[in-house]
């Protein structure tokens, strides 16, 4: 089960016009990518505030969710701040390697930072939208931006039926641990692989299960979608 | 009425699953008709004959006296009289939030919105799910989902429902609020085929009964009747009704439901001198 759209369906702000929460996201990529690195840090911390009061989520269970991609933020502004140069002086704490500097380059150093809080920044802002709508609404906005049906459609089928297959391929993990499926890395990787094909013959079968289903609800081509007021 | 003349089935040659089925549904006014028989014996494949979703390798099935028509158009025009709802209710909703999905078959017949709106609310409100309205499916509990999956084909008002194995998976509470369920259709005069190998659920819930065995109908008759033998049902893999057992092993009357029994003055007052 993805945690995160429990937050999305009872959150403080959950009431708020999608158009509105697109618009104020829109509004923080914005800011986030504007030059005054105060103003960047200023929306940083008001959308983090916003985000714990509206989903009510304890500090850790958000840090928690920006582990997944601070590795991903560090290792960018990593590579971006290290260096090599001939001069020492263009270089915080030097260290001499192959006849030139290596270390942290004086020029790229703020630069490395900004680019981290712009980063960042933007990440908190896209993390509030996705915390705080509803995938209800989140139809809706795409359909209000006038979005291809067949786009909406796919993005309503891929989110109705994910939560069926993540726990599918769970059950299946599970049961292949209980075995000691998982038990060293030769025995990891064949166990995957048994669990990727089993996924796909269940994926076939549940096809065919699926196309009854439609028959029977006389299913003409098109799925309707958001036709409904919010 | 749903009547099939000698139909046989087989997915490849030489491996029949339903052998020479005759069979009249709703026969003598019989409103709830149930399809019995163990695992793998050719109830879900009955009932995909019936829907036209397979077609018979040899036979027919009449509806209403007509043979089915298996153009698009006439499969339409069945699927409005004859509804499925499947075992497995996650592949059968389609749409993330309940009332969505519940309007899905309107959509697909171009009915007016508004129409669709009253028809959707009314049949969440029969089906005690109105609550459930706006919520996202995959926060439903089995029971709830199975009957979004009947509010989703009930929406029709096709004049047959055929529910495949409604209680397989469902707790205790959830089976008592579907036997409610299935009798409050019946009431308001659903007619219902159900299959199962739930003994005791099914004897509560129908009135007239075939017994399928490897493809076969061996036996088929009246509640009071059908389940006689219980050599014969052992033999089939079922087994008898617990209130066919008390009646035949301990003399009882033959009750047609729980309630009954335990209605039962006389019986209270016969057991009450034991003491």
């Amino acid at each position: 089960m993805l945690v995160i759209d429990k937050y999305a369906y009872s959150n403080r702000i959950v009431k708020w016009s999608p158009k509105i929460k697109g618009l104020l996201w829109l509004l923080g990529i914005i800011l986030a990518f504007q030059p005054i690195i105060l103003i960047k840090i200023v929306v940083l911390a008001v959308v983090i505030w916003h985000t714990l009061y509206a989903t009510k989520m304890s500090v850790r269970v958000y840090l928690h969710w920006l582990y997944a991609i601070l590795p991903f933020l560090l290792l960018s502004v990593i590579g971006i701040v290290f260096t090599m140069s001939p001069k020492a002086s263009q270089i915080y704490y030097p260290i001499h390697l192959f006849g030139s500097y290596f270390g942290v380059s004086k020029v790229m150093l703020p630069r490395g930072l900004r680019l981290g809080v712009q980063v960042l920044t933007a990440v908190v802002c896209t993390y509030w939208f996705a915390l705080t709508t509803p995938f209800q609404q989140i139809i809706l906005m795409l359909k209000a931006v006038h979005m291809p049906a067949l786009m909406i459609e796919e993005t309503m089928l891929m989110y109705r039926f994910i939560f069926i297959f993540i726990e599918a391929c769970e059950q299946i993990y599970r049961a292949q641990k209980l075995r000691l499926g998982y038990r060293t890395f030769r025995l990891s990787i064949h166990s995957a692989g048994i669990l990727v094909k089993m996924l796909f013959q269940q994926v076939m079968t549940d096809y065919q299960q699926m196309v009854y289903a439609l028959d029977a609800k006389l299913y003409n081509g098109e799925f309707k979608v958001g036709e409904d007021d919010e | 009425m749903i009547e099939l003349e000698h139909v046989d089935f087989s997915y490849e040659k030489n491996h029949p699953i339903l052998k020479d089925i005759s069979a009249k549904f709703g026969e003598n006014g019989s409103k709830v008709v149930g399809i019995i028989g163990p695992n793998g014996t050719g109830k879900s494949t009955l009932f995909l004959n019936l829907v036209g979703i397979l077609k018979p390798t040899s036979g027919k099935i009449l509806v209403d006296n007509q043979p089915i028509n298996y153009s698009k158009k006439g499969l339409n025009q069945l699927r409005q009289k004859v509804g499925i709802v499947f075992q497995n209710s996650d592949q059968q909703i389609f749409y993330s939030i309940v009332k969505d999905d519940v309007a899905f078959a309107l959509h697909n017949l171009d009915v007016p919105k508004d129409e669709i709106k009253q028809r959707v609310n009314t049949i969440l409100r029969e089906l005690d799910i109105s609550h459930l309205k706006d919520r996202p499916i995959q926060y439903l509990s089995g029971g709830q989902k199975k009957r979004v999956a009947i509010a989703g084909i009930l929406v029709l008002n096709s004049e047959w429902l055929l529910l495949d194995e409604p209680t397989a998976g469902l707790d205790p509470d959830g089976k008592r609020r579907m036997v409610e369920l299935i009798k409050h259709l019946i009431d308001r005069g659903q007619k219902v085929i159900l299959s199962s190998h739930d003994i005791d659920f099914m004897y509560e819930v129908c009135d007239y009964f075939y017994i399928l065995q490897a493809g076969h109908i061996v036996k088929s008759g009246q509640k009071e009747t059908v389940f006689d033998d219980e050599k014969a049902l052992l033999k089939n893999k079922l087994d008898q009704p617990w209130l066919v057992k008390i009646h035949q092993k301990l003399h009882l009357p033959l009750y047609a439901n729980e309630a009954e029994l335990f209605a039962d003055k006389t019986l209270q007052a016969k057991l009450a001198k034991l003491e």
